[in-house]
């Protein structure tokens, strides 16, 4: 083979490319076009599985889901008794007082102040309903056992972290808001409790606006 | 000299019939058309088949392999090792069985179902007690499911084992590995379709774990559910799922792999060849059994079987009912639910932490990833057990651990709730009728009964549930929070044909003495069969 011994095999990248076959023969305009033609048809599908998928995708208004709902004063549970369910609103009314700002279980991250918080329904690991089990003193999630405390707090199971909360108004009587709730941000955005004012007489629950629950991850709870 | 006919109308029978008679135009005119039909045999050749004889040099049998569509997926010959059911037991051949299966009984179900969150549940209470064999084709349907992943998990299991997905097959091994996927998938799919409480549920936490994807998440959520709620979209989209995509995909890719079982021939026992070689595709003539007739029968043979059995099993024996749960309520995640057996390893892993990482990440991505591609991860060419100890202790390894992740996904772990809740749930379960709501209507009487003196309650009925409400409650007698626990069920007149039935579970704190109780009502009528179809 006299071009081999004329040409040194070239090392290296080049080596490899030419070992495949990609660097010679050089190229065609035949060939050229036949990649400029498929590197087109690629957008093209690449565009086109792009379209289908927006194009399967639900149309729906934001916030279409959510409701603002009401809620007397008089229908606020007492402090630290059992939670109260709000079907229709899918969320439970909580009244946290000393029992539960003192419970051994409640981990130490969170802040937690006495007062009512409104507690989305739905857990936060995947989505079932968790209920009330007065003998556990906690909420229980059927589907993958995560545990949570009447505050909120995640103390066992799969979930990531506390549970949601609503956003909540206390209302006197001419409709003036008196509180609100608001995020906290010692280390996450967990809601606060409001504690019931003299001269309030209704809560104003907007589900539109959710309050993610603080991370939290370790067994029984915590960071 | 004849004068030819002048031709008005072309027709060869008839100038046959001319020129040869009608006896003989017609035996050569069935001949013929037996010969289409085969593509290539014709009725001597047939009936050469069928009596067993030894085939003409060249064998016509070949001919329809070569020529027709259907036998074209099949091998012309085996290898003599190959013939009977060891070593393959014809699962691969039975998991396709079970798919045409599936495609005709699912039919029958299409013409009843409306994919309609306002009907679909409707549908099916029609199905299982007013459709002519409507039940036993729901009940054939859900069975012929779960035996089509058992069969195809088997065929996996079995290919492993004997090495099989071996160079050249490791291909083979990666489509076999997408239709187990596809299967699961399928039958995932099929069961969001009755609407009861199992489908609302399975398909909010499926969608729940998409949701948890990083990045894309929602889009994958919202896709999945149809809409920010799951109701008539999420539906609809799942009925499509389930009889149009995913059998499509499925056929598609059973094409591809009956291709590559003819191009690289059934593998042969590890045994019956030298370590490291493959000669399954160089059968010596003195070792062949032709596809026809030995094959063909068997393998006819085998499903007719499985089509008797499989109709038998549903019709009559074991009281198997495919089930069906209470309505879908997006108002209550019933106590106990759980996926279909063949998914439980995935809910015991969801108990385990992080959605993204214990749902999606190491089910799909680890256990089935490592599935498909693992013949190109395990290159060793040797085929003999010896020489596998450590594939063959991984597969052993993940088989005990799928078991264990099994029991894992069940009710008794991690998500049992307080006996008291337990013990009524006992009677009355949320996601199937149980005990209470069977139990003969006129066999209750009103009254109120205490749960520890079953041994004399009035009717056998009621001491039969009692036992089991007392044994339930036995539990949570070793709970120091339960004082004095008892269980009482109350039954009263309500209306005409209706009981009002209160099970009530009393204790008292040990400390305080305060009582503490837990109830559930239940209005039992005469006539209901709760979705049972009786």
């Amino acid at each position: 083979m006299t071009d081999a011994e004329e040409q040194p095999a070239a090392e290296g990248l080049a080596g490899a490319l030419e070992d495949l076959g990609v660097a010679s023969p050089a190229l065609t305009r035949r060939e050229f076009l036949y990649y400029l033609w498929a590197s087109s048809m690629a957008v093209f599908l690449v565009g086109a599985g792009g379209v289908t998928i927006w194009f399967a995708l639900p149309r729906f208004r934001e916030g279409e889901f959510g409701g603002v709902f009401i809620i007397p004063v008089e229908e606020i549970p007492a402090p630290d008794a059992d939670p109260k369910e709000f079907a229709e609103g899918r969320f439970w009314l909580v009244n946290v007082g000393e029992e539960i700002l003192n419970d051994p279980r409640q981990p130490d991250n969170y802040e937690l102040n006495s007062g009512v918080r409104i507690l989305y329904k739905v857990c936060v690991h995947l989505g079932c309903l968790y209920k009330w089990v007065p003998v556990n003193d906690r909420f229980e999630c059927p589907c993958h056992g995560s545990k949570y405390l009447k505050s909120n707090a995640r103390i066992d199971g799969p979930a990531r972290r506390n549970l949601d909360q609503f956003l909540m108004q206390v209302l006197d009587a001419a409709g003036n808001v008196l509180d609100q709730t608001e995020a906290t941000w010692s280390g996450n955005r967990e809601g606060t409790s409001l504690p019931i004012p003299p001269g309030a007489v209704a809560l104003r629950i907007d589900t539109g606006q959710r309050l993610l629950g603080a991370p939290n991850t370790k067994p029984g709870g915590g960071t | 000299m004849r004068i030819p006919r002048p031709k008005i109308l072309s027709l060869p029978f008839l100038d046959d019939i001319e020129e040869k008679g009608v006896v003989k135009a017609s035996t050569d005119l069935a001949d013929d058309v037996v010969t289409r039909v085969t593509s290539g045999l014709n009725i001597s050749d047939v009936r050469s088949v069928l009596r067993g004889d030894v085939p003409a040099r060249p064998n016509p049998r070949l001919t329809p392999h070569a020529e027709g569509f259907w036998l074209h997926m099949k091998p012309s010959y085996y290898n003599n090792l190959m013939d009977g059911l060891y070593p393959t037991f014809r699962l691969g051949w039975l998991a396709t069985f079970f798919f045409a299966w599936e495609t005709l009984t699912g039919l029958y179900l299409m013409v009843f179902y409306t994919p309609s969150p306002l009907v679909a549940y409707e549908n099916m209470l029609n199905i299982l007690s007013n459709v002519p064999f409507g039940r036993w084709m729901r009940d054939t349907h859900k069975l012929g499911g779960e035996l089509m992943v058992l069969v195809v998990a088997f065929h996996m299991l079995r290919t492993y084992v004997t090495g099989s997905y071996k160079r050249p097959r490791q291909f083979t091994w990666a489509t076999g590995g997408l239709l187990l996927i596809l299967t699961l998938l399928v039958s995932f799919f099929g069961y969001l379709l009755p609407w009861d409480q199992l489908s609302l549920w399975a398909v909010t936490i499926g969608a729940s774990t998409a949701e948890a994807t990083p990045f894309v998440g929602r889009e994958a959520d919202l896709l999945m559910r149809g809409g920010p709620e799951i109701g008539a979209n999420g539906l609809l989209r799942a009925y499509l799922i389930h009889v149009l995509l995913l059998p499509i995909m499925l056929v598609i890719l059973l094409g591809v792999h009956y291709y590559k079982v003819i191009l690289h021939g059934h593998s042969l026992p590890p045994e019956a060849e030298d370590a490291g070689v493959d000669t399954a595709r160089k059968v010596p003539m003195n070792v062949r059994t032709y596809f026809m007739p030995k094959i063909l029968t068997r393998e006819l043979v085998y499903v007719a079987g499985l089509t008797l059995l499989l109709l038998g099993a549903s019709a009559f024996t074991f009281g198997y009912h495919a089930p069906l749960e209470p309505h879908a309520d997006p108002l209550v995640t019933p106590l106990h639910t759980t996926s279909p057996w063949y998914f439980l390893w995935i809910q015991g892993l969801m108990k385990l932490g992080d959605k993204f990482i214990f749902g999606a990440l190491i089910p799909f991505g680890l256990v089935f990833g490592t599935l498909v591609v693992w013949p190109y991860i395990e290159v060793g060419r040797n085929r003999r057990y010896g020489a596998r100890r450590i594939g063959l202790s991984i597969a052993a390894g993940s088989l005990v651990l799928a078991a264990v992740l099994t029991y894992m996904g069940t009710p008794w772990f991690a998500v049992a709730t307080s006996p008291d809740q337990e013990a009524v749930a006992v009677l009355l379960p949320q996601t199937k009728p149980g005990p209470l709501r069977l139990a003969d209507w006129e066999d209750i009487p009103y009254g109120t009964f205490v749960a520890s003196e079953w041994a004399t309650a009035p009717t056998r009925t009621t001491s039969k549930l009692l036992k089991m409400f007392d044994d339930a409650l036995e539990r949570g007698r070793d709970n120091p929070i339960y004082g004095d626990v008892e269980g009482f069920m109350i039954v009263e007149d309500w209306q005409t044909d209706l009981k009002k039935i209160t099970l009530r579970v009393v204790w008292a704190n040990p400390e305080t003495g305060e009582p503490s109780e837990f109830s559930e009502v239940f209005y039992f009528h005469r006539n209901s069969d709760y979705g049972q179809g009786e």
